[in-house]
């Protein structure tokens, strides 16, 4: 047993958050400058796209362990939400896709040529996808999806409906008639969010991802989604740590640096302490998903619900410690903020999480321990 | 990163848990739990350590020719599952294994090794620490009881207090004041020191529990043999902060979690058996949001131990990590207890022994007790000055 990530993992995590920082608009006071369309295509020439696509498939056939730091990355950058949910949705399309489907879209995914949104929410429901009310009927889709992020730059949509009566998932081209768009008001205007109008659009019998246990399709999905989440939702903490820890250093009252003062310095290590705890949670989620461990919803949860919670504690106290500057346009550090505020209701806020953790836990006589059938040589 | 196990690993656990199911009393955890009176209490978990020893459980991760077993920090870990899987009692020489081992093994000499560590190992020598002292909490540098040298022998004066397990030690590890014009950390030596001796009196001290675990130790011309010194004279400090290390560290924090684990899953079924109302606790869905936080937090406390596990053996050194972990299980673990009577509701002031009290009142002990972990060991004050000046470079 080993937690730790090995050099290739830290090494992808540090060139991921370089490549972003060349996009300085990405972190800038207005957050509608942050929807960098460029980006796509320097993380596409790193290669980022075609890590979690199978080899078989024309990728790289990298786990979700190898990309964790690189999704933290993710996080602190401030980097689209398209990128992300491309990455989610490689997964489930990797995991549960036909041949067919596979070599429709992964070798187009692996290449930067594919982008996948996702769109799961409705207004009206919560976050439980049995409440989902799009329906599919007679080779077309109908309904609303809300908060899709980075819709119009979207080329496909992973589309969360009910077919035969129960929740499936479905992927619907960008450019099927009968798909509109309507951009959202919200409190990220970086996350390009959209509701997806779906009146009657066509879907063929094979863009329904595992009709066979649909219900499995969507486990997974919530499962990587939530992991992902967490994983930037500890990027952007631990970001706004560091910004915190550089400012009270430098910014002088009472002739010394603020940060000399016990009131100060409490809260940073409150932060570090947050941060480091997160990153456990989120970091063993990302095993679990990985390797389908026994315990990987429960694992999912638990980081989603401690990361979300504590990126937002996080971001809180960054502002409060740097005072009037804190809540300024200018400093950014509302930027942050406000991705951290709608990634904690992406996929299931922590209270819907810590929901899932109970019943979890209830339903299975956790072992405290993997199983013995997890050997390895 | 890999949590699977390798095949002697694996095998290390069944091993354990086949020594387990014979090791432990019939009923164990079900029907026969530990005695309630104290000293009894104390007597039966020096006679689970002992056993633990005679069945080649003790010292996991310590080299074998100390009396250890030789294994990993990994299996250190599965030592700590397994435990905590089968409901084991405590141990009565944490401090020995904890403490004044690691601290030993890292700075002791050869002879010191050979003399104490067998004897900690088998826990036939049981050790108290004598670290605070009524002027010297989290101002630790500042202690003043004296060791002064004559010939090959010290003469140690002085009063040390919340020395836990005093009554039941036969050794102490003390910081003592070798040089009182030396700047206050520079003038400290580490003293390994036999409870038998003459001139060394406790007192015992209540807490807020009713028991009695600490006590005020007192020193009056006590002679310590000059090699019983760790380090050398009046480079104490640094002895006692590798002390502290462990003190604070995964391995202490994977064994509080063993009980964490144990009185959490206690009070799920508590909740899962208690009906209010007309409906059951534990479908309650505040109960269940409250439940599910610690869940989540007493797990972080076994991943944050074990994610520091693997950086010691990647080569990292110890460092201010274990505040971090000692700040989180102590909070993580006060939030748990207050949250147990929270969500028992009207029963909650009910204890031991009330037969209404919700099973069989152990939370409320448990409650008073969770109000020490973010005092000893280090308060949460000092470990947030450690954090915040060692790790993030903030200045002091």
């Amino acid at each position: 047993m080993n937690f730790a990530f090995n050099e290739e993992q830290k090494s992808l995590g540090e060139t991921l958050g370089q490549a972003l920082g060349d996009f300085p608009e990405l972190t800038s006071p207005d957050p509608a400058d942050g929807r960098s369309r460029e980006v796509w295509g320097a993380l596409s020439e790193l290669g980022l796209f075609s890590l979690l696509v199978p080899e078989l498939d024309g990728g790289v056939g990298l786990s979700l362990v190898d990309v964790a730091l690189a999704i933290e990355a993710l996080g602190s950058g401030l980097a689209p939400p398209i990128v992300a949910s491309t990455l989610i949705a490689t997964d489930i399309l990797a995991v549960y896709g036909t041949e067919e489907q596979r070599t429709r879209w992964l070798p187009a995914i692996a290449e930067g040529e594919m982008k996948f949104a996702i769109a799961v929410l409705e207004a009206g429901q919560g976050y439980d996808p049995d409440e989902v009310q799009t329906a599919i009927a007679g080779g077309a889709v109908t309904g609303s999806k809300i908060l899709v992020g980075d819709a119009d730059q979207a080329d496909a949509f992973l589309v969360l409906a009910r077919g035969d009566g129960r929740p499936c998932l479905v992927v619907v081209a960008h450019d099927a008639p009968g798909v509109a768009l309507r951009p959202h008001a919200d409190l990220d205007p970086s996350s390009g969010f959209f509701e997806l109008v779906l009146d009657g659009a066509a879907v063929t019998g094979d863009a329904l991802i595992a009709p066979g246990a649909p219900a499995a399709a969507i486990e997974r999905l919530i499962d990587v989604a939530a992991t992902v989440y967490a994983g930037m939702q500890i990027g952007i903490a631990a970001r706004m740590l560091d910004t915190t820890v550089e400012y009270v250093k430098t910014r002088v009252q009472f002739g010394q640096p603020i940060g000399a003062f016990q009131a100060i310095k409490h809260r940073c290590a409150d932060m570090a302490v947050a941060i480091e705890a997160g990153r456990s949670a989120a970091y063993y989620a990302f095993w679990a998903v990985a390797e389908d461990a026994f315990d990987r919803s429960r694992a999912a949860s638990m980081a989603k619900a401690y990361c979300g919670e504590s990126a937002r504690d996080v971001c809180n106290q960054a502002i409060q410690l740097h005072g009037g500057m804190g809540f300024t346009w200018e400093l950014t550090l509302h930027r942050f903020l406000r991705r951290a505020k709608v990634l904690e209701h992406g996929f299931g806020n922590h209270v819907w999480h810590y929901e899932r953790v109970m019943a979890t836990s209830l339903a299975t006589q956790m072992p405290s321990i993997a199983p013995q059938a997890a050997l390895v040589d | 990163m890999d949590f699977n196990y390798t095949i002697e690993e694996v095998q290390f656990r069944q091993d354990l848990r086949d020594w387990l199911v014979d090791a432990l009393p019939q009923g164990w955890g079900d029907t026969v739990f530990e005695p309630e009176d104290e000293d009894e209490r104390a007597m039966f978990r020096l006679a689970w350590e002992q056993k633990l020893h005679a069945g080649g459980w003790a010292g996991i991760n310590w080299p074998i020719e100390y009396g250890g077993r030789g294994a990993t920090l990994i299996e250190r870990a599965i030592f700590a599952e397994e435990m905590a899987r089968a409901k084991a009692p405590e141990g009565l020489n944490i401090i020995g294994h904890n403490l004044a081992g690691t601290t030993i093994l890292r700075h002791g000499t050869e002879e010191q090794k050979k003399r104490f560590l067998p004897k900690i190992i088998s826990s036939d020598e049981v050790w108290c620490q004598g670290f605070s002292e009524p002027n010297a909490g989290s101002d630790l540098a500042s202690v003043r009881t004296r060791a002064v040298r004559q010939g090959d022998k010290f003469i140690v004066n002085g009063q040390k207090i919340w020395t836990s397990y005093a009554q039941y030690s036969q050794w102490c590890f003390a910081l003592v004041r070798t040089d009182p014009d030396a700047p206050k950390h520079k003038g400290l030596s580490f003293l390994l020191i036999d409870m038998a001796s003459p001139g060394i009196s406790i007192r015992p001290l209540r807490q807020i529990s009713g028991e009695s675990e600490f006590n005020e130790t007192f020193f009056d011309d006590v002679e310590v043999p000059v090699e019983n010194i760790v380090g050398d004279i009046n480079d104490g400090w640094r002895i006692a902060m590798t002390t502290l290390a462990y003190e604070r560290g995964p391995e202490d924090a994977l064994g509080r979690q063993i009980r964490f684990k144990q009185e959490l899953d206690m009070l799920i079924a508590t909740a899962a058996a208690t009906t209010q109302g007309g409906g059951k606790l534990i479908d309650d869905p505040v109960v269940r949001q409250k439940l599910a936080r610690s869940i989540a937090q007493v797990e972080i406390m076994r991943l944050n131990a074990v994610r520091t596990f693997s950086k010691y053996l990647n080569g990292e050194d110890r460092g201010p990590d274990a505040s971090i972990i000692k700040l989180y299980w102590s909070h993580a673990a006060q939030d748990m207890y207050e949250m147990a009577l929270d969500i028992l509701g009207p029963i909650a002031p009910l204890a031991a022994p009330d037969p209404a009290s919700a099973s069989g009142g152990r939370f409320q002990l448990s409650y008073l007790q969770s109000k020490a972990f973010t005092i000893y060991s280090g308060s949460s004050e000092i470990q947030r000055n450690i954090i915040a000046e060692r790790m993030l470079g903030l200045p002091r």
